[in-house]
């Protein structure tokens, strides 16, 4: 198992934002967490990836409890959290954030290496290193934070919302890569209010409702779900 | 109708009790020490100002505005009652509402603009203004005495000396009558505060710190009432500032400067401002503090540096923040249950 | 009063220009990482000048090796600012500055006591003399401000632009959390933004040394100054911080020498109040502070 959570909890003050949530990621799979907004799928990402701390149960990766470490530290596990929106950094170069993406990475070969990598699945940003992250259309935005996120070539990458407000075609594009990248062996926890698109891709699905795990399977499974359908997919 | 008399009395009877104490504070320090008794009296009466001063700066941090022109206001005040006095001998009772309403009038003219920023930018904005109008006292030689300032402030004619409660430190410059004057008037500027922080406006301006948005969904015009509130927070630091003026006898440009006005923000922040009482702690263990450090008075900004350093840090709130939890102790002490 | 004085007021513009640039530029990268706002920022230069008088006229070291050390050793209390004040009060901007207010008293007591108030302090000028070029008579200890600020804004800007942790301030500026995503340390971030600025406001400090009187209280007008210059130029905006020095520097230099420096202040003042209300963002800042 590369990352397991055991009944984690989280509190921003006296709120709870998510209670009991028990989740299993195997290596090399696509897990997808589903549910509403405010359901408490970015927060189980921040508590991940350490931005926000759990107040109760254990977060292990590869069996060691990573709940204590400060983000940098998780950073430099091997997980990498592509932040939901445009959390790109504006005022800089596509290359000065790939750079940003490398910066737990010391040396200038495999930085190279690393940046040659993200360019094949990323061609389109090839062409617009020097173009200042903030002039981007939102697609093109989404993928300089996937491509920053990948620079560090991470083990487990955590995806927040990667499709979010982007055109179907552009939706696409952004499904099309990250099959890319998951066929490279990377193992990712997909984030997603498109449940069509997000059990499309993964191999198993959680969905959370008001910050509990409602329901869990095989990804399939998910899909013919008479619940799932009606109130996640839009059929009747 | 009885039942709302005691509720009254046991609403208000620390506050008589106090002012009972001041209003005996002349004969009590004369008692004790002598002719010595007028100087703790001069103390007594620039901390009913500097209550005054805080409680003010305390109103306007109602809606989250804090701002670094407070001094200015209060210097407004001052100026405005120093030259009404010495240029025109404008009586006592007389001088201190028009340099109220003059006070209130700059507040206007400042907010204005200000009201256009929040935040930080309000901060430095407010400080921006504050340091234009302090400009102009510094280069207007009439009325304001460019840089020296006005000196020679006559006395207020508050009657003979020892016209008041038969107190007489047997000095030409005896204060106990302007003493008398001012209590009677931080008297009147504190319940009327008092009376404002629990009113219809009060809790416009404390909503507005909370949500500006939702109360401008409902109808509350935020920018007016932020104006509003500084030119009311204007007014009460003028009669702080009338009353500072007669007791110093002249002023100049950098009794109001940034040094003055860190010091008021220490009070508030050592006090804090959530409650009513915050400023009243503040100013009253700051002034302890100060008159304690009077052997060491080089040494006063590094002190008062670190205390407002700590209590920043270590104490956001403010001391009112032990006030429930004193109560709590004293309340079991005694053994009485708490009802909450 | 005529065209005949136009190029001495505007070179001494320039001179003035410069040390606001320098002072600001300090303020500006403070506040644009997690909006470390520092009231005392004018006591940091006043201790820049303070290393000057020490190790220039007292310990007779050369002045620019006395210069060059102002720079670490102001850095130093700048890091101090940040590990004590600003990271405790982080998210709090107002809390910030209030305590540094405090820190201020301290530095200016502890000055005052290692050195006594009483008399200004002097410090012999290590270049005597100056230029006639041109029409103008700047001394040389002033001239020499401008290449010492293009120097170092120019070593600010390669450092921010080529030096990956440089990188890692601006992406720190930009997006704190998702800097934090990427493994940079956000404490040593800002401690390193506070070293930064110190350092600027110790060099500005140090080159005034020996042409204005050095004493405790000497900061608090530069750290007006630097104020106003920052919030004209967009509070976290380091380029805008240079414009808005220059604007100040022409305003102050020429309305002084028209008229009055007072006057030129208040214009100063005014010209902020105007831009605070037209944009609030600053001339080149695009955050609403």
């Amino acid at each position: 198992m590369l990352l397991e959570l055991k009944n984690t909890a989280v509190h921003y003050g006296k709120v709870e934002a998510t209670r009991d949530i028990s989740i299993k990621v195997p290596e090399g799979e696509i897990i997808t967490l589903i549910g509403a907004n405010g359901a408490g799928k970015s927060t189980t990402l921040r508590m991940i990836s350490g931005l926000v701390r759990p107040s109760q149960g254990e977060v292990l990766f590869e069996g060691e409890s990573i709940a204590h470490l400060d983000p940098e530290d998780i950073t430099d596990l091997g997980i990498a959290h592509v932040p939901e929106g445009r959390h790109v950094f504006p005022q800089m170069t596509v290359l000065e954030n790939l750079e940003m993406g490398a910066y737990l990475v010391k040396s200038k070969q495999e930085m190279k290496n690393n940046l040659e990598s993200v360019f094949e699945h990323f061609p389109r940003l090839k062409e617009r290193v020097k173009q200042f992250a903030g002039t981007m259309s939102g697609g093109e935005q989404q993928m300089v934070a996937m491509a920053r996120g990948l620079m560090s070539s991470p083990r487990l990458i955590l995806m927040d919302e990667p499709s979010l407000g982007l055109s179907p075609i552009m939706q696409q594009e952004i499904a099309v890569i990250i099959k890319e990248i998951h066929a490279q062996g990377r193992t990712i926890i997909l984030v997603e209010q498109n449940a069509r698109l997000a059990l499309s891709l993964a191999q198993y699905g959680y969905v959370l409702e008001t910050g509990e795990i409602a329901l869990e399977g095989d990804a399939k499974k998910l899909r013919d779900d008479e619940g799932v359908q009606r109130t996640y997919l839009g059929m009747d | 109708m009885l039942k709302s008399n005691s509720m009254f009395i046991k609403r208000w009877w620390p506050a008589a009790t106090i002012i009972i104490v001041f209003a005996f504070a002349p004969q009590l320090f004369e008692t004790f020490w002598g002719r010595m008794g007028m100087y703790k009296l001069v103390l007594l009466q620039v901390f009913l100002a500097n209550v005054v001063l805080a409680q003010s700066y305390r109103l306007m941090t109602t809606t989250g505005d804090w701002t670094l022109c407070h001094y200015i206001l209060m210097g407004m005040g001052a100026y405005t009652t120093a030259i009404l006095a010495k240029f025109y001998g404008v009586p006592f009772y007389l001088t201190i509402p028009v340099a109220a309403i003059c006070t209130v009038a700059v507040s206007f003219l400042i907010a204005l603009p200000l009201s256009r920023t929040i935040g930080f930018a309000f901060f430095i904005g407010s400080f921006a203004l504050g340091e234009f109008v302090r400009y102009i006292w510094e280069k207007l030689h009439f009325p304001f005495g460019g840089s020296r300032g006005l000196s020679n402030i006559p006395r207020p004619e508050l009657g003979q000396s020892g016209d008041w409660y038969f107190v007489d430190f047997s000095s030409r410059m005896d204060i106990s009558n302007l003493y008398y004057g001012t209590l009677i008037l931080a008297v009147f500027a504190l319940v009327l505060l008092y009376r404002l922080d629990t009113s219809r406006f009060g809790n416009a301006w404390k909503s507005i710190y909370s949500d500006s948005e939702l109360c401008e969904s409902i109808g509350i015009n935020v920018t007016r009432y932020r104006i509003l509130i500084f030119c009311v927070a204007g007014f009460f630091a003028s009669l702080a500032g009338s009353l500072l003026a007669y007791q110093w006898g002249a002023i100049d440009p950098d009794n109001f400067g940034m040094i003055e006005m860190v010091y008021l923000i220490i009070w508030v922040v050592v006090g804090g401002v959530k409650t009513y009482w915050g400023p009243l702690i503040g100013v009253a263990s700051m002034s302890l503090v100060f008159e304690l450090t009077r052997p060491f008075d080089e040494f006063r900004p590094l002190i008062f540096g670190v205390i407002l350093i700590s209590s920043l840090v270590f104490m956001p709130g403010g001391l009112e923040v032990l006030i429930p939890r004193t109560t709590r102790f004293f309340k079991n002490l005694v053994g009485t249950k708490e009802v909450s | 009063m005529g065209l005949d004085i136009l190029p001495q007021t505007i070179g001494n513009a320039l001179v003035l220009g410069s040390i606001y640039a320098m002072v600001a530029v300090g303020l500006a990268i403070a506040f644009g990482v997690m909006q470390m706002a520092n009231f005392s920022h004018g006591e940091l230069f006043m201790v820049g000048a303070y290393c000057v008088y020490v190790l220039y006229t007292l310990f007779g070291w050369p002045f620019e090796l006395a210069v060059i050390a102002s720079f670490p050793i102001v850095a130093l209390i700048g890091v101090i600012y940040e590990r004590l004040i600003f990271r405790p009060t982080r998210g709090n901007v107002l809390a910030g500055f209030m305590a540094t207010a405090g820190a201020g008293f301290i530095l200016q007591v502890l000055i005052s006591e290692w050195y006594g108030v009483g008399l200004p302090k002097s410090v012999q000028v290590p270049y005597p003399g100056g230029s006639d070029f041109l029409m103008t008579a700047i001394s040389w200890q002033r001239l020499a401000i401008i290449p010492v600020t293009i120097a170092m804004v120019f070593g600010l800007w390669y450092f921010l632009t080529k030096v990956k942790d440089g990188k890692a301030l601006r992406a720190c500026a930009q997006d704190p959390e998702a800097s934090v995503l990427q493994g940079i340390k956000l404490n040593k971030m800002t401690a390193l933004a506070m070293a930064i600025s110190g350092g600027f406001a110790g060099v500005g400090g140090a080159l005034m040394a020996p042409i204005v009187s050095v004493n405790p209280y000497m900061g608090h007008d530069y750290a007006i100054i630097a104020f106003i210059v920052v919030i004209v130029g967009g509070m976290s905006s380091i380029p805008g911080a240079v414009l808005a020095a220059f604007i100040l520097g022409f305003i102050h230099t020429f309305v002084s020498t028209f008229a009055d420096s007072v006057y030129g202040m208040m214009i100063g003042v005014l010209f902020m109040a105007i831009v605070l209300i037209v944009k609030p963002t600053g001339l080149l800042g695009n955050v609403k502070v």
